[in-house]
């Protein structure tokens, strides 16, 4: 596609291929700046008929439908819906909790490969794309475009993207939330290691804004399972105090806080309608996209 | 507790491997960069009260497994004997078995007697600790014997029954004079025994030069008593107190007085059938108690014409004792008392020759004759019960004539010669003469016993008025005082002789010496207890007290009659009646052996202050062994400690209805809404 431009490691030809028969559709009208393949709030020139309206002095007399004067001797103006393009704006979490990675993959390579994956996808059907890097704050920023040359500069971002600082999740969307203008795809890929009651608020106010929002919430499978035989020292990855522990001792307790965690999230997405996708990072990511892709297809048309 | 091995116990600092393990395992842990620290501190947070009681529940378990799997290889007995074996297998062990009347004593309800079970109890204890060597020491030889095994004791002839007292520290003087003589290494000696007073003479002098004897010892001896204490409630034993053979025109009878006893805690009247036997017909009488003694005076009971003598027994129906259940006599008619009193002074001797020569009892004649000391060789002594000697210690001729008549159960009394010279005479000489001051010298005198008892009645003898006005002093011998002058010099002794009693008195009867003639009470019964015990020698029968020492042989004793069966060389130590070469002999248990007093725990360990010393209530009838192993026990421990341990590690179950349990994060497989 690029024979000129220097591959990129979170990037699978292969699986671009795979997933080019994919499109990626909006749950909700977008607002875009030219034609597309989602749906917009607006009448436009698509072969899909929306209504009938009066003809009204000024109307394009093109546009009336000289059928329904003949059956019913009045003027009606036939309008169709419009199809627009959408603003994918790829959010990604780079604080430190980000690196970890007990299966050869850390969460921040898998999220690589979600985020550059799915810009490619976007950008070959003409939609905008951008992206924020966020830890401690917003750690880069790229406003989405829709021309080719920008998502190089997104690849760029993406494989610079280094793991630090410290999870602060909501004051960035809620920031994002207020900055990217309505009806746009947001894309969120993180591992959530913030209160559930936090992220209901945050998701709420992304709702509002109108924005369809989509979540990969990346988890290690040695997070959930927990499984360790002898005593260890828990190095906090974002610089908070280290924890010795017995892994016999805590585990139980350990499952019981995580599942109590899940099951949280789990209903503020529920209650946000929320795009959720819960991933261990040793499955493959091509499976991911494929499911999220394809929830995306059964759920497209609401306008 | 104690264990066969304990030197497995010294592993017992095992019990802290699990513990070590712990902190082995801490020290080795791993370090990892962690994301969900989240997690962690929550986990953190919550309760940890079960969770960490179980984490020591497990580490107890795991100690305990340990400590169970240790002392059950240590071997651990039950039975109370602390300290038992401590130090391993004993090179020798000595038992000393007491088979005294009262350990025949038998349980309420059946069971064997106190005797059997200690024997059964010992040799299951002691084929369970082992030694490498068995001594036994029983009651009626005294002997230490070797024993090839431990089996052997419960059927070993020297372990039965016999009717002689127990001499305990007898028995231990001769276990210490062993363990002296063979050189032998750690011992155990192992002391069979029911405790009662007249067995343990606990008063006597010996316990303390035991106790130093044993001490002096290089290797460790340790006593273990088997104590089987308990009275036996309401037990009956009945004793022929007198039986005489009476004359009435052409028939006789004989006269019989008994005395039936009632042990502790027998209340109430009861009409006991006494059973008079005699050489095979039988009468009963029936015998009222209503204290704890009763006695029956002179029962008459008709004997056949022309029959002189005989034996004959008188029983009582059994109880928890068999042993004292019966009592055997003999009988025959009285022999004439016979004295002979050689005096260098003929008045000095005429009060003893009056109260010589009057008969207590009409129907046994009394003779006296004064002698000077040269006219003994005459003397018929077969036909004499008392020698009185007022003279100057016989001469070595004289001495062996005087010996065989003592040897043959004759009494003598000697006083002292007005001018005492260096003759000795069973080691006891005259020294001096000597006048004591005061009006009464006699300080003390023993009432209990010997020729200056208080009467049947209960009355004592007026011996405290009697005026001492010179009293001679003697040395040397073996004496036992029975009166004491002021200052403790003794009136008089009696000298340890294995026959015949013999008595030195320090003042004759004269007027200038002492008060005994003007005061005859004490002269006349010391007088006459002197030769009815002299002539309970004379005649062609004789009661013995089992264990007694007699002159001759009992193994060329014929058995007659008898209770227990036994060996002939032990005929001295059993009940019943024997032929001693013509003569008929009725065997019985000592009268010290009626009284039940048992010596208190405090009194038994006193007597072995200082040694390693230990004891156990046994009970009559019980058939278990003194202790058992219960290494199974502590084997059942570990096991469910184990399977405790395992429980408590098994993790906890997910309950399946349970919506947000941790087993869903750990089953994850995605979630999409």
């Amino acid at each position: 596609m690029f024979p000129d431009r220097p591959s990129r490691s979170f990037l699978d030809l292969g699986v671009l291929s795979r997933l080019a028969g994919f499109p990626l559709f909006a749950r909700r009208p977008m607002l875009g700046s030219v034609s597309g393949r989602h749906p917009s709030p607006h009448r436009g020139s698509s072969v899909e008929f929306a209504e009938y309206r009066k003809y009204v002095p000024g109307d394009d007399l093109r546009r009336l439908d000289w059928r329904a004067y003949g059956r019913s001797d009045r003027f009606f103006v036939k309008e169709f819906e419009a199809d627009t393009n959408l603003r994918c704006c790829l959010v990604l979490d780079t604080s430190g909790s980000m690196d970890f990675g007990s299966t050869g993959v850390s969460k921040l390579e898998y999220a690589r490969r979600i985020a550059g994956t799915i810009g490619q996808l976007a950008l070959q059907q003409g939609d905008a794309v951008g992206l924020t890097c966020l830890a401690d704050g917003i750690v880069r920023n790229i406003p989405p475009r829709r021309n080719p040359s920008h998502l190089s500069a997104i690849f760029d971002v993406l494989e610079q993207a280094k793991p630090h600082g410290q999870t602060t999740l909501p004051p960035v969307l809620h920031e994002l939330a207020e900055t990217i203008s309505q009806r746009a795809l947001v894309i969120v890929i993180s591992d959530l290691f913030v209160e559930p009651e936090e992220l209901r608020s945050c998701f709420q106010h992304l709702r509002f804004r109108k924005h369809d929002l989509a979540v990969f919430h990346l988890l290690d499978p040695q997070e959930l399972k927990f499984e360790f035989r002898r005593p260890m020292r828990f190095l906090d990855m974002e610089g908070g105090p280290s924890i010795f522990a017995e892994p016999n001792e805590i585990a139980e307790r350990y499952r019981k806080a995580i599942g109590g965690y899940l099951e949280s999230v789990q209903e503020v997405v529920r209650e946000s309608a929320v795009d959720y996708h819960r991933v261990s990072i040793d499955e493959s990511y091509e499976q991911v996209l494929i499911r999220f892709l394809i929830g995306r297809t059964r759920s497209k048309g609401v306008r | 507790m104690s264990f066969l091995q304990p030197m497995i116990l010294a592993a017992l600092p095992l019990v802290a491997l699990p513990i070590i393990i712990h902190l082995i395992n801490q020290r080795r842990y791993q370090t990892i960069r962690w994301a969900a620290m989240m997690f962690l501190l929550a986990a953190n947070r919550m309760s940890r009260g079960y969770a960490r009681i179980r984490q020591w529940l497990i580490m107890a378990m795991r100690m305990a497994a340990i400590a169970g799997l240790v002392v059950a290889i240590s071997r651990p007995m039950a039975g109370g004997w602390l300290g038992l074996a401590g130090g391993g297998k004993a090179d020798t062990t000595i038992i000393l078995v007491d088979r005294s009347p009262s350990m025949q004593q038998a349980d309420v309800g059946g069971g064997g007697s106190k005797l059997s079970t200690g024997l059964t109890q010992l040799a299951r204890t002691l084929a369970t600790l082992g030694s490498n060597r068995w001594v036994l020491i029983d009651s009626v030889d005294g002997h230490p014997r070797e024993l090839e095994s431990i089996d052997e004791l419960p059927r070993a002839p020297a372990t039965g029954p016999s009717s002689a007292p127990a001499d305990i520290a007898g028995m231990l003087q001769s276990a210490r004079d062993y363990i002296k003589d063979n050189k032998v290494g750690r011992t155990e000696i192992w002391i069979c025994s029911d405790d009662r007073a007249n067995d343990w003479s606990p008063d006597g002098g010996r316990w303390p030069a035991l106790r130093d004897a044993f001490g002096q010892l290089p290797q460790g001896v340790r006593f273990h008593l088997l104590s089987y204490a308990q009275p036996a409630r309401g037990n009956l034993s009945v004793r022929v107190t007198e039986a005489r053979r009476r004359k009435t025109g052409d028939t006789a009878e004989l006269l019989l007085s008994l005395r039936l006893t009632r042990q502790d805690g027998g209340e109430g009247r009861q009409s006991i059938p006494v059973a008079f036997e005699i050489e095979g017909s039988r009468s009963v009488v029936d015998v009222d108690l209503a204290g704890p003694f009763a006695e029956l005076k002179d029962h008459r009971i008709p004997l056949e014409k022309g029959k002189e003598r005989g034996w004959g027994r008188v029983s009582i129906p059994a109880d928890s004792n068999l042993a004292d259940n019966d009592f055997w006599f003999t009988f025959e008619p009285p022999v004439e008392r016979r004295a002979v009193i050689v005096t260098e002074e003929p008045t000095t001797a005429r009060p003893i020759e009056l109260a010589a020569s009057i008969s207590p009892d009409p129907n046994i004649p009394c003779a006296a004759e004064v002698l000077a000391p040269d006219q003994i060789a005459g003397v018929d002594w077969e036909r004499v019960a008392l020698l009185v000697w007022q003279a100057p210690l016989p001469d070595e001729a004289s001495a062996g004539t005087i010996q065989a008549f003592l040897r043959r159960g004759g009494s003598a009394i000697f006083l002292p010669p007005r001018s005492p010279d260096a003759n000795a005479f069973l080691g006891v000489r005259w020294t001096s003469w000597r006048e004591p001051t005061g009006d009464a010298p006699i300080e003390g005198w023993r009432a209990d016993e010997d020729l200056l008892a208080n009467t049947q009645s209960g009355a004592s003898l007026p011996v405290g008025r009697l005026q001492v006005r010179r009293a001679c002093e003697f040395s040397g011998g073996k004496t036992t005082a029975l009166a004491t002058l002021k200052g403790g010099s003794p009136l008089m002794a009696r000298v340890e002789n294995p026959g015949g009693a013999v008595y030195f008195c320090g003042t004759t009867p004269a007027p200038g010496d002492s008060s005994f003639a003007s005061g005859g009470i004490v002269l006349y019964v010391m007088v006459q207890r002197a030769m009815i015990a002299g002539s309970s020698a004379l005649g062609t029968t004789r009661q013995l007290s089992a264990g007694e020492t007699t002159h001759d042989d009992p193994a060329r004793w014929q058995r007659i009659a008898g209770g227990d069966e036994a060996v002939s060389t032990e005929y001295a130590s059993h009940r019943g009646v024997y032929d001693s070469g013509g003569k008929l002999l009725a065997v019985n248990r000592p009268a010290a052996e009626e009284s039940a007093s048992v010596l208190a725990d405090g009194r038994v360990d006193s007597l072995f202050r200082g040694l390693d010393f230990s004891r156990v209530d046994g009970r009559a009838g019980g058939t278990g062994s003194l202790i058992q192993e219960v290494w199974r026990m502590f084997l059942v421990a570990m096991i469910v400690a184990l399977v405790a341990e395992a429980g408590l590690c098994l993790p906890r179950i997910a309950r399946p209805s349970a919506p947000s349990n941790h087993a869903g994060a750990a089953s994850f497989a995605g979630a999409t809404s």
